[in-house]
């Protein structure tokens, strides 16, 4: 009775002011206490203003709940929690659980299980991941695996549309989450490994229709890019996204939609990254092949590109550039600068202005030496001959970062307007690349190259750090044994949040990194931490446990629920198999 | 098992490319379907099952022989290496088939069975969960090129403890 009284409520709240929260009334903090989108805010900062938890009594905190997903795919990704309730999308079979906060025990209020075809399993290149749902307009929106995208009614679970956006048979998965910024669900596709045409699409939220399509690369009339509207900072001419492909490789040239993204509302202007060019071996695409390995600003209302910026070009070493693309007002020089931040694969932390694409700074935070340093006036990286590969060039030793990035794109970081700090995970591996010819054939992988890791220098193979974007440095570190492949969390009680590949989840002093609090949590994390104020009152903590993504591929035997495949540990993580297995565990947390 | 093998820890592993010799077996290999392989047997459906199936009464499925035509044939094998990289197997089985976003194809445990007409099955009209259907691209001849290569594979032994403890 009461429930529906609430429901009542907020149906009411969000056909009244055509809403796209059904938020409680905002406390002192500014901060309604939700989590509606993947990354917090459409700046992307995963930064709550809640402050019950602080540095000083974070050593308190403990789990007061606990839940099997019973799905044992990588947990990437995040919870929501909107009025009274969290929902959870897990990896396929990407089903949708809505739990109710009010009651002990936070049963669920429903479940919703879409048919995902078992089929996208062996198109995924890097395990069955789900990067999260969106909240907008009474709708809970995400993708499955298998190419759709589907809305669900918030208060009943209901299925309100589901529309096909990508192409299992051509190698096309989707494992991003969605942005809806009005009345438009921005979505884009897996791929990179499989040779795709990537693109980005613009669908209607109240239908699900398409509503445009943009290509990341090719010619402009694909790519959206008009001559009066399209201003990139650092090049001219026409068709940049074909004329830099040789021999119109851009046709399988990748540059798929992975990761998160932002919006600014004063500029409208939507931010995302590309990932990869296609295929690995870089002398099958000769050329800067943009706009794989970018940055691209668009309009969200019929997908125009404005800008774009490529941090890799030619990209010789798999540098995805899908990381968040984090929106803070920062002071540089005196002068107050719209910024957008981002750490890339490729190992450099960038500072850019995000009205024009134009770098401000550009610094390694992570072992680098395939570039020596990116020229400002140019926006291009300063190259190491020795570091650059090929077919041609045989096995190239000694890349830092490896592949798997400085940072993992799957491990957004988080900023804080109190401490003016970022905070990310980073991963310390080295990897060798021997590129060989390939030939694509559909829904096969197009890669053609051979990466043995190695431990980066310091003996250690990842970090949790805060990062100084108008200064380009690190303030602080914390050194992990493993590869850190969780997302950041950050709170006005000075707190940050990450998980670690063993298994621990974290709380430090975001101002120091000493640690307050850990606690085991049953399988390695590779999800992102959120908080929020249930209708108790009180601030809670949740995330993910769940190893999986490329640690799926990479740990060696860390699964147990097949017989016939087992594998052998890796050599350079031999012991993590002694520390977790897969898991699929939501845990909450509390004072 | 442990297989002792060293580890895939690649995004992909060991490319052995042969284009010009994977798109002459590719046009060789085209046109045939798979009762080329089995004559004599075309109008009857294959007795292909899984090594773990269980037949109710006890009576397998009556049904024709699926022959590898090349058994144990060294030369075959190496082509087929030559194949696994060029048809993209390696992308998700890895390299030398040790098992990547695909099951380890040499470790001697097998979703489908490890029998030649099993695995020629699997690899011939794909398996659920993403094990693309080759018999188009590659035909009959293509596949148990594959198959003859995949068979030749020495699995290791079979250990199945791992002990993190002092040996």
């Amino acid at each position: 009775m009461w429930r529906a009284a609430l429901f009542a409520v907020l149906v009411c709240l969000s056909a009244a002011g055509g809403r796209t929260q059904a938020a409680p009334a905002q406390g002192a903090t500014g901060d309604d206490g939700q989590w509606t989108m993947p990354a917090k805010d459409y700046a992307a900062t995963r930064y709550s203003a809640l402050a019950d938890i602080t540095r000083q009594n974070a050593r308190s905190l403990h789990p007061v709940w606990t839940f099997s997903t019973g799905v044992l795919g990588g947990h990437e990704g995040q919870p929501l929690v909107v009025g009274d309730t969290m929902y959870v999308v897990t990896p396929w079979p990407n089903v949708l659980y809505a739990f109710d906060l009010t009651r002990e025990g936070y049963p669920l209020r429903w479940k919703y299980r879409p048919e995902v075809s078992a089929n996208a399993i062996g198109v995924s290149c890097c395990d069955i991941v789900n990067r999260g749902p969106f909240y907008a307009d009474g709708k809970i929106v995400y993708n499955l695996l298998d190419g759709h995208t589907v809305a669900v009614d918030a208060h009943t679970g209901r299925e309100l549309w589901k529309t096909q956006v990508a192409d299992l048979g051509e190698g096309e998965t989707v494992t991003m989450a969605p942005l809806v910024v009005k009345d438009r669900v921005i979505v884009g596709a897996s791929g990179g490994e499989f040779g795709i045409y990537g693109w980005i699409k613009g669908l209607d939220l109240g239908t699900g229709q398409t509503v445009w399509t943009a290509r990341n690369l090719g010619p402009d009339s694909d790519m959206r890019a008009r001559p009066d509207t399209f201003k990139p900072p650092y090049d001219h001419g026409t068709d940049l996204g074909a004329s830099s492909w040789a021999n119109d490789s851009w046709r399988t040239g990748g540059a798929p939609v992975w990761g998160f993204i932002s919006y600014d509302p004063e500029l409208d202007l939507f931010y995302y990254g590309t990932g990869n060019a296609s295929p690995y071996n870089p002398e099958q695409r000769l050329g800067d092949n943009k706009w794989s390995a970018s940055v691209l600003a668009r309009r969200p209302a019929d997908g125009a590109l404005v800008w774009a910026y490529q941090f890799t070009p030619h990209d010789n070493w798999d540098y995805d550039a899908t990381g968040t693309m984090i929106l803070a007002d920062l002071t540089i020089g005196g002068r107050a600068v719209k910024a957008l931040v981002h750490f890339d694969k490729n190992g450099f932390a960038y500072t850019l202005d995000r009205a024009s694409g134009r770098v401000l700074l550009a610094r390694a935070f992570a072992p680098v030496n395939w570039a020596r340093a990116v020229d400002l006036n140019t926006g291009r990286p300063v190259l190491e001959p020795a570091k650059q590969t090929g077919a041609s060039r045989g096995n190239v030793k000694g890349i830092c970062p490896s592949l798997e990035g400085g940072v993992s794109p799957s491990s957004p970081a988080a900023y804080s307007p109190r401490t003016h700090l970022f905070y990310t995970s980073t991963n310390n591996l080295c990897m060798d690349y021997a590129a060989s010819h390939t030939t694509r054939l559909k829904g096969t992988p197009y890669m053609g190259v051979n990466t043995p890791y190695s431990a980066g220098p310091g003996g250690y193979l990842g970090t949790f750090m805060a990062w100084d974007a108008v200064s380009g440095r690190k303030v602080w570190e914390n050194h992990e044994p493993y590869p850190t492949w969780s997302g950041a969390l950050v709170t006005a009680g000075d707190v940050a949040f990450y998980g670690t590949l063993d298994g621990w989840f974290k709380s430090v002093d975001a101002r120091t990194g000493q640690v307050l609090s850990k606690f085991k949590v049953g399988s390695g994390v590779v999800g992102n931490p959120i908080t929020y104020r249930a209708p108790d009152g009180r601030q809670y903590v949740a995330v993910y446990a769940g190893i999986g993504g490329d640690w799926a591929l990479l740990s060696g035997d860390t699964r147990s629920d097949d017989p016939t495949d087992v594998r052998a540990p890796a050599d350079y993580v031999p012991d993590i198999a002694r520390h977790t297995s897969q898991g699929g565990i939501i845990w909450i947390f509390a004072l | 098992m442990r297989p002792r093998l060293p580890q895939c820890r690649m995004r992909r592993p060991a490319t052995l490319l042969c284009t010009v010799l994977a798109c002459a077996a590719l046009a060789a290999c085209a046109r045939q379907a798979p009762t080329a392989a089995t004559s004599s047997t075309a109008t009857t459906l294959p007795a292909v099952r899984y090594e773990a199936h269980l037949a109710a009464g006890g009576l397998p499925p009556a049904g024709g022989a699926l022959h590898n035509p090349h058994p144990g044939d060294a030369a075959v094998a190496k082509s087929g290496a030559l194949l696994f990289a060029a048809m993209n197997c390696d992308g998700c089985h890895g390299g030398g088939g040790t098992g990547w976003v695909g099951p380890d194809l040499a470790d001697g445990r097998w979703r489908y069975g490890g029998a030649d007409a099993e695995v020629f099955y699997s690899i011939y009209y794909g398996r659920p969960r993403g094990m693309p259907a080759f018999g188009g691209a590659l035909g009959a001849e293509g596949v148990w090129t594959l198959v003859t290569y995949i068979r030749s594979l020495a699995p290791p032994a079979d250990l199945p403890t791992e002990s993190w403890e002092t040996k």
